[in-house]
């Protein structure tokens, strides 16, 4: 077996231990990602599943257990910039156009300009942005400016893509467009992602695997497979498989709401 | 279409110009009171190389602080926000000396560097758009978006790179805004400290021997030279601004696109 791109063991996470205020986030995670999967984060609000994305990228620490990036430590990883982020909202800088945009972490590890002005523009290209590179950020609707935000992650052709509930704030049917251009993407690159989603239909639309989560303290309830083929498209949504899933993780998601109300499965 | 634009307050500014020259004759208002504009207008006139003159000599100081001040107070803004300690203990200092008016320590300053000397003048400046602008600056370095910040760590970029890429662009608008503040401040300052003395080739010292001899329409001549200066100071920070930052809302809207 190929070695995982990310593996957590026992990863555990808690916020100010020991205080009147602790708050048990994460606790007895394990998981193996293989290069090439999409793997989705879903469960109820405030079940850590961003503090898991978190951890992966170190912006933060584990208080227990550890998590391996590309068989590095996670600060390692971030050191040597193995992943790329996409956020809740785009964060692009409005000071710098769309290619501009695009072209910092090129920049921040010192490529040359015309280099990178030929790769931040083919990105744009994947995702569909040509044509906007002079643009600044605000003449841009908010998908486009995700977008730009994930050309800007894949910028650095990075093996591991984490996304933070990237398209939360767009409305359905923008959200169902750059589901199917992400997918287009996810295939174009080969990249392994890890995808923090509220959405049953966009994590089975998406992924290879869906990891249900429990409300707090966040763990793993259950790992649902995705027997879907790909390429997905709109067919997709009206398979029987697509339904079955659906509903496997709505039940799952059911019982982890259960835990959260009333300390038992229903 | 500029023009048709600014025609109202154009007009307005010519009418009450009328209203003041009318009423001045019809009340029979003394001169020393109120010149009509006709007479400060011939003051201006027949006065015009000197009051060139000493309008650059108190542009220079005014000049002169204001960069001294600024420079000093971006450098400071730089260590304040860099240091979270050095931040808690000066900003309240900063921001209560804001308040204080230091045009009042005017004549102290005239004894300590000399009353001819232009520095003294330069100092009461460059201490007035201190505040101002080492409150806005720092504000604009650390009123930054958390998530660029974050996004900026899974870079592992060093805090000088996110000074350079994030932290220097962010806080231009807020310069900008105390530019502008400083510039107008600066004026002021730099007349208004020379009421209390100074070389005779200033503004302020040439409107207060004027007045002093019942020259008022000389005053008034030299009023109009400061404000020629003041507003044509502001206007040139705007313009920076539009050059400097044109990708910012403040000067989105402004264009009109």
């Amino acid at each position: 077996m190929t070695q995982p791109v990310v593996t957590l063991s026992n990863l555990g996470m808690t916020f100010n231990a020991g205080k009147h205020n602790q708050t048990i986030a994460l606790e007895a995670i394990d998981l193996a990602i293989q290069p090439g999967e999409f793997i989705s984060l879903i469960g109820p609000s405030g079940c850590g599943k961003s503090t898991l994305l978190r951890l992966v990228g170190d912006l933060i620490q584990p208080t227990a257990g550890g998590v391996q990036v590309n068989g590095k430590s996670a600060q390692q990883a971030r050191i040597d910039q193995d992943y790329g982020m996409v956020f809740q909202t785009p964060v692009l800088f409005e000071w710098r156009s769309i290619l501009n945009n695009v072209m910092l972490p090129l920049e921040l590890r010192g490529m040359g300009r015309s280099e990178r002005q030929k790769r931040a523009q083919a990105l744009l290209h994947l995702v569909e942005l040509s044509g906007f590179e002079h643009h600044y950020p605000w003449q841009l609707s908010g998908g486009m400016q995700q977008r730009a935000a994930i050309a800007r992650a894949l910028a650095i052709q990075p093996k591991l893509l984490l996304m933070d509930e990237p398209f939360g704030a767009l409305d359905e049917m923008t959200r169902e467009r750059m589901n199917m251009e992400l997918h287009r993407i996810w295939l174009e690159t080969k990249t392994t992602v890890i995808f923090v989603t509220h959405s049953i239909p966009e994590a089975v639309f998406l992924s290879t695997r869906i990891v249900v989560m429990s409300a707090r303290p966040g763990r793993i309830l259950r790992v649902v497979d995705v027997p879907l083929t790909v390429p997905r498209g709109e067919h997709t949504r009206e398979e029987t498989a697509y339904f079955q899933v659906e509903t496997e993780v709505r039940e799952w998601l059911r019982k982890a709401k259960g835990y959260a109300t009333h300390g038992l499965p229903e | 279409m500029q023009l048709r634009r600014h025609l109202p307050a154009i007009l307005l500014f010519l009418a009450a110009l009328a209203l003041w020259e009318g009423l001045v004759h019809l009340l029979q208002i003394q001169r020393f009171l109120l010149p009509a504009p006709s007479v400060i207008w011939a003051a201006f006139i027949e006065n015009f190389d000197r009051l060139v003159h000493i309008g650059w000599f108190t542009t220079r100081q005014a000049l002169g602080g204001f960069a001294i001040g600024c420079g000093a107070g971006i450098l400071a803004a730089l260590a304040v926000s860099r240091w979270a300690v050095a931040s808690e203990t000066l900003m309240p200092f900063a921001i209560a000396a804001n308040s204080v008016p230091i045009i009042a320590f005017a004549p102290i300053f005239n004894n300590w560097f000399g009353v001819d000397n232009p520095f003294s003048k330069m100092m009461i400046v460059a201490v007035i758009v201190f505040f101002p602008m080492m409150i806005n600056t720092v504000r604009g370095l650390t009123l930054v978006d958390p998530a660029a910040l974050e996004l900026m760590r899974t870079y592992a970029a060093s805090e000088l790179t996110i000074l350079r890429k994030v932290r220097l662009p962010n806080a231009l608008p807020y310069m900008f805004s105390a530019f502008k503040v400083a510039a107008t401040l600066s004026m002021i300052g730099a007349v208004v400290s020379e009421y209390f003395g100074g070389n005779r080739s200033a503004l302020g010292v040439f409107i207060t021997q004027e007045a002093a001899q019942f020259r008022f329409q000389n005053s008034w001549a030299a009023i109009i030279i400061a404000c020629i200066v003041g507003i044509s100071f502001y206007l040139i920070v705007m313009l920076a601004e539009r050059l400097a930052i044109p990708w910012h809302s403040s000067v989105r809207s402004e264009a009109g696109d």
